[in-house]
């Protein structure tokens, strides 16, 4: 076990409610909202954690109490009217009855939003600056809007406390309205809610005192906010504490949930919720500086993904409860886990901000590496045992074999795994070669723990033909042998380099390169990185209009910020469109993708990224024998329901990249989703 | 010529006498000892029959030569004696029982012999003790020459069978001060007047007694019957062969350790020939002999103690003598100060906050206060302490509420019940802790005490009675069969799966408890399968004694050579019954069947029962 377990599990009482364990989820906003309320797939993910044995598990990110802060258009909850009352009182049922604390997040925007949603109102803050990250202006609060937002929070409150919740943030964090007004980088009023900090902190005051007034005594009211904004005109740390100090001594919050940064930008979003780019927990100290000042409970969450730290977080003093909520994502079992002493089958975060990328496209939340997570009601989270023992060959062991030789050894089959490298991993061993993606390896290392304790029959360093396939005399077989990359179809392929084979094998390149990048994707990113580090002159020309534009929202900045400090060109609005050997370099012949204009380099090198193409060779020899011909029943697939299974011969399925390049979650939820059923 | 056979067993008799007289010389530099002399003479045979025997017959081979030898010439001898009356000294039939006698013996020194070859067991002692086969031989065969030259009229073989019977009497009676024969004298010397005489009738009770000194500094703080306890010792080596901390490598063999303690009080006596204390080569500080390391190894598991044949109580000598070490002169080693100091401080080893004793539950604990009753008061113990131990506890508390029953807890007025302080020599300490408990349990009225902690079960029942704490205390594998028996709770059978047990030391060995916890597992449907060494012969996990904390190096750990045992077994899972068995084979690295409490077994079984099912 871990040092200072016992620590995380210490209950912490505040008024009348206990959290039995100092391990938390902090408000997201995970994009599972129907019509503003938290229905089914809401509620069912979060019971999952209560069933892990977390302690608080908080919903709701940036629930808005205001129609000026529309909700509904993010798949957010709306708390500005009575009709969301009864799904927390189900939500909340539900919940308690595995034993854990439930919370939600209000919170009004201010400037943080759109007005071109569904209510189609101005939007509002202390004073009319435009925020970059959502572009919108707003207009400024007059008195009138001021009692408004206060009376509107009260009653969200009330309905929070009516709903069987046991307690609320008001977010004062991310740039939402509160924090706006606190701010000098966005209040420049000169009213009595402008100014000196004291006047800038009186709205919120005002907000907590009404919510206290409408939810009573007994109900848990805390504020999320920033311990450092990080930003020249905005609050510094100092600041910061003096404001948790004040709302903790005037006795209007319960507790503090401290974060480090604020997201009014791209850099900033991505600082704010660190990927794997960063340390684990890069702003504990900011936690651990408030604690000091205040007589209340501190929480804290920013990449907090394993419970070792967690511990320490909370044994050395810094926090009294420790968030982990990405880590939950990942594993909702992660403090059951803990306390039953199968830690080694804790699925740890990895950091690589597929949750969050995905809700600032609009999509719902999904893991990365954990497929059933926000699919809950379609998707177990533990594994049961089948009726009937097959025998499975899975055949690649990157994530999607690997997921598939897990659940079908937790099925209870006899798995063989044929692997054609000497290690596990897949194309993840390669991803995980360039700079700041390392940590990508911890998916292949749980699957492989995994896959191991359950007594799967690992041949690695073994390029199964047919025949050794057909020799397991299999049940079922699985294909998930990854693609090839594709080295572009245009003239003069046969002269360039891969993106993939220049991170597995480290091949630095000297002189100069042409990275063309025909995905948007992490690998042209990374590989330009890679080679610019390395000492390369490196220009990425895509035909996006810009760099990396696929990787999403907290993770973009940091390839940007990288590829600028080396140097790297960024070229958008390019297509590739032949590449020439002339002496002893390269020409490269490009064309611009808006004005058609054409134009050359004359380079040493030309790396391109096209995806990769299925490496099928195994599926062609096996298909004629299978008794489904390799197809898969997709509306079965798609449903949740078993494929049709044969009583003899055997079935051919192709899952992840085998079928067509995607990504990891693809590769992950085509093996779960297949043989959760077989 | 039957006159001079009797005259020479007379003489050795008087040999003997004088012996003795040396031998309780010796003793008498030992302390004063309570000895309720009519009781323990009037029960020496019954011990000696059934309670020596018993421990001896577990070797049956060894149970036949003592009995050839020991019944023998015993028998012969006496029979010699009785010649000195006339008329039986001309009876023929004297003669031929006294032959029959003898020649017993004959084939015992044969088995004595015999034993010894082709090589010396490790467990054996060789110097003097190669040499006693021979005497024994001598003696018996000269009896019995002697006896049939009477009986025949035969004087020429007679008179040689009385000197070589002489020869052989006179080395036997010369050994009984210093040699091997030491053990028959000291022996029954002990058994009579042992000092802890609740052993023979099945009570479990504690030797430790609240110690007026620092406990023993030099062998005569000793009291007199323990030393003639030590010298009771023959040196068989079945406590060798028993102890865990020997079986590690440990610089412990309680073999030796007996002989060092005898060789302190009798320094003139020819060195000990038997295995040393692994590693230690020269004698220590201690008494001149031991080392502090050789003291802080003992796991305080007593199977050397239960291995003994002659009712030695190797523990007791070792805990006071880490008494005046750690009192005295500051000297426990390893963490076990550091240790001490918590318990001082924090009334708990590991410097917990009092109220962190509940964390485990995460609330819904009923708190007995002062001038409040419960049917049951539920000692934690310092298990609680530790999250892999919560998991036991969480699941014996949902028994317990499943099974309707009316129980609390002491909360933050809980204390570390002694055991470590006491077992690693701080009876200061230890009093201290079972002071405060007791007059805490005293505010508060409840039935019976149950606990799944062992240590503290014995402390409570066995060793707070000397501080006016007089409980009925109850193992939590002891309430769960009631439980179960009664249909209180109803756990669905188990299919299939074989589990092994692992006996806690002071649950068996230290209180008869044996039967509950397989009983439990037999109820829930799991097939026991035992290891080789179970029951009163149980192997230590490691954990006993302070071990832990004072972590005298070894060359192998206890805890992984029991868990090796446990591998034997086939078995998927180790169910235990104790805290420090619990952390102690939990921390076995590699490939191993899983390690369960009993209350987290049934727990489960109960989970497995569907809920409409459950009543």
């Amino acid at each position: 076990m871990i040092a200072h377990a016992e620590a995380l599990f210490r209950p912490l009482t505040i008024r009348r409610t206990t959290f039995r364990n100092r391990i938390m989820s902090t408000s997201h906003a995970p994009g599972y909202g129907r019509d503003g309320k938290p229905q089914e797939r809401y509620q069912l993910y979060h019971v999952e954690k209560a069933k892990g044995g977390i302690g608080l598990t908080m919903f709701g990110g940036s629930s808005s109490v205001s129609l000026d802060s529309p909700a509904a258009p993010w798949n957010q909850i709306s708390v500005a009217d009575d009709s969301v009352i009864p799904y927390f009182q189900q939500f909340s049922d539900r919940v308690h009855a595995h034993g854990a604390a439930l919370m939600i997040q209000l919170t009004h925007m201010g400037r943080r939003t759109r007005w071109d949603t569904e209510n189609w109102l101005p939007t509002i803050s202390a004073s009319p600056r435009r925020e970059p990250a959502s572009r919108s202006i707003p207009r400024e609060m007059e008195q009138e809007d001021i009692d408004r937002v206060i009376a509107d929070f009260a009653a969200a409150a009330r309905r929070a406390r009516e709903g069987g919740l046991d307690g609320c943030e008001l977010s004062a964090a991310h740039g939402h309205l509160v924090d706006q007004f606190w701010s000098p980088s966005v209040n420049h009023r000169g009213d009595r809610y402008g100014g000196s900090l004291e006047n800038r902190m009186r709205f919120g005051f005002e907000i907590l005192e009404a919510m206290r007034a409408a939810a009573g005594d007994d109900f848990l009211i805390g504020i999320r906010m920033s311990g450092d904004e990080m930003l020249a005109e905005g609050l510094s740390h100092e600041d910061c504490v003096a404001i948790a100090e004040a709302h903790a001594r005037r006795g209007l919050v319960d507790f503090i949930n401290v974060l480090g940064g604020q997201a009014r930008d791209h850099l900033a979003h991505a600082v704010s919720l660190p990927n794997m780019s960063f340390p684990v927990a890069p702003f504990l100290p900011l936690a651990s500086a408030i604690r000091r000042e205040v007589e209340v409970p501190v929480f804290h969450a920013q990449r907090v993904t394993d419970l070792a730290t967690a511990a320490r977080a909370v044994a050395e003093g810094h926090v009294d409860m420790i968030a982990m909520t990405r880590a939950h994502i990942a594993d909702p079992h992660l403090a059951r886990k803990l306390q039953d002493g199968r830690e080694d089958d804790i699925r740890q975060c990895v950091g690589a901000g597929y949750c969050i990328d995905r809700i600032y496209t609009g999509a719902d939340a999904l893991c990365i590496q954990n497929a059933a997570t926000g699919r809950e009601a379609t998707m177990p989270h533990v594994i049961g045992k089948a009726a009937r023992r097959r025998r499975v060959v899975v055949v690649g062991g990157g994530p999607g074999g690997l997921e598939a030789a897990r659940v079908s050894a937790e099925r209870g089959h006899e798995v063989v795994l044929f692997e054609r490298e000497t290690a596990l991993g897949g194309q993840i061993n390669i991803a995980a070669k360039a700079g700041w993606r390392e940590a990508l390896s911890g998916i292949p290392r749980w699957l492989g723990a995994q896959v191991r304790r359950l007594g799967v029959d690992l041949r690695l360093g073994v390029a199964a033909d047919a025949a050794m396939v057909l020799a397991e005399r299999p049940d079922i077989v699985i294909l998930a042998t990854g693609g090839v990359p594709n080295p572009g179809f245009m003239e003069g392929a046969e002269l360039v380099t891969t993106t993939a084979a220049i991170l597995r094998d480290g091949i630095a390149l000297g002189g100069s390169v042409l990275l063309y990048d025909g995905m948007g994707q992490h690998n042209a990113a990374s590989c330009a990185e890679f080679l610019a580090k390395r000492g390369a002159l490196v220009e990425l020309a895509t035909g996006d209009r810009m760099a990396a534009e696929e990787v999403g929202t907290t993770n973009q900045p940091i390839h940007l910020r990288e590829l600028y400090r080396h140097d790297v060109i960024m070229t958008p609005n390019l297509d590739l469109l032949a590449v020439r050997r002339e002496e002893n370099r390269l020409v490269p012949v490009l064309r611009n993708t808006m004005d058609l204009a054409e134009e050359e380099r004359v380079v040493d090198h030309v790396v391109v990224d096209f995806g990769t193409l299925p490496d099928d060779a195994l599926y062609d020899p096996l298909k004629a024998g299978s008794v489904n011909r390799g197809r898969i029943d997709a509306g079965a697939l798609v449903a949740g329901r078993a494929q049709p299974w044969p009583e003899e011969g055997y079935a051919l399925y192709r899952i992840g990249d085998a079928a067509a390049g995607r990504n990891i979650h693809a590769a992950i939820y085509d093996a779960l989703r297949l043989c959760k059923d077989f | 010529m039957a006159g001079l056979f009797v005259l020479l067993a007379w003489l050795l008799l008087a040999g003997v006498i004088a012996q003795g007289l040396r031998l309780a010389a010796s003793w008498r530099r030992g302390g004063a000892a309570t000895v309720d002399w009519a009781r323990g003479l009037a029960a020496l045979p019954r011990r000696y029959l059934v309670d020596v025997h018993g421990v001896v017959a577990r070797r049956a081979a060894a149970a036949r030569m003592h009995q050839a030898i020991a019944g023998g010439l015993l028998g012969g001898t006496a029979l010699v004696l009785l010649g000195i009356i006339p008329a039986l000294r001309g009876a023929d039939m004297l003669w031929l029982l006294a032959a029959f006698g003898f020649g017993f013996a004959i084939f015992g020194a044969r088995l004595v012999a015999r034993r010894r070859q082709p090589a010396l067991p490790a467990s054996l002692s060789g110097g003097a003790f190669q040499g006693l086969a021979r005497d024994l031989a001598a003696y018996a065969a000269g009896g019995f020459l002697a006896s049939l030259g009477i009986l025949l009229g035969l004087w020429l073989p007679a008179l040689a069978g009385i000197g070589l019977a002489a020869w052989g009497g006179a080395r036997l009676v010369a050994g009984i001060a210093t040699g091997p024969m030491r053990h028959a004298l000291a022996g029954a010397v002990h058994l009579a007047a042992h000092p802890r005489p609740e052993r023979f009738v099945g009570t479990a009770a504690s030797l430790l007694s609240p110690a007026q000194k620092f406990g023993v500094a030099a062998i005569g703080d000793f009291a007199w019957n323990r030393l003639a306890g030590f010298d009771a010792c023959i040196q068989c080596g079945r406590c060798e062969e028993a102890c865990p901390a020997f079986a590690a490598g440990q610089k412990l063999n309680p073999k030796a350790l007996i002989q060092d303690l005898a060789t302190a009080l009798h320094p003139e006596a020819p060195a000990y020939a038997g295995s040393p204390h692994p590693g230690i080569s020269s004698p220590g500080p201690v008494l001149g002999r031991l080392h502090a390391e050789t003291l802080f190894a003992c796991t305080t598991c007593r199977a050397c103690v239960a291995a003994c044949p002659m009712m030695i109580e190797h523990v007791d000598a070792v805990v006071d003598l880490r008494r005046h070490l750690t009192l005295a002169e500051g000297g426990a080693p390893g963490k076990a100060d550091q240790v001490l100091s918590e318990l001082r401080y924090a009334f708990n080893p590991g410097g917990f906050e009092s109220g962190r004793r509940l964390d485990f539950a995460a609330g819904g604990l009923r708190v007995l206060g002062e001038g409040e009753s419960a049917d049951i008061l539920l000692w934690l113990g310092d298990g609680a302490f530790d999250a892999r131990y919560g998991r036991t506890l969480r699941a014996l508390v949902a028994i317990m509420r499943a099974a309707g029953l009316d129980f609390a807890v002491l909360g933050e007025a809980e204390r570390d019940c002694g055991d470590l302080a006491r077992r690693l020599g701080d009876e200061a300490g230890f009093e201290r802790l079972a002071r405060a408990n007791v007059a805490t349990l005293a505010a508060r009225r409840f039935g019976r005490i149950v606990t799944a902690d062992p240590h503290a079960l014995h402390v409570l029942r066995q060793e707070y009675p000397a501080f006016g704490g007089l409980y009925t205390v109850q193992h939590h594998t002891a309430l769960i069969d009631e439980l179960i028996g009664t249909g209180a709770i109803r756990p669905e059978a188990a299919s299939g799966g074989t589990v092994t047990y692992h006996d806690p030391c002071y649950l068996g060995r230290y209180n008869g408890e044996y039967d509950a916890p397989r009983r439990v597992l037999g109820r829930i449907g799991l097939a026991v399968s035992e290891m080789e060494r179970y029951g009163a012969a149980s192997f230590c996990c490691g954990g006993g004694g302070g071990a832990p904390v004072s972590d005298i190096a070894g060359v192998r750990r206890i805890p992984d050579l029991r868990m090796a045992q446990a591998r034997e077994t086939g078995a998927d899972i180790v169910a235990v019954a104790c805290p420090g068995c619990t952390a102690m084979l939990e921390g076995v690295t590699g490939p191993r069947p899983e390690v369960r409490d009993i209350a987290e077994l049934v727990h489960a079984a109960m989970e497995a029962v569907p809920v409409e099912a459950r009543a």
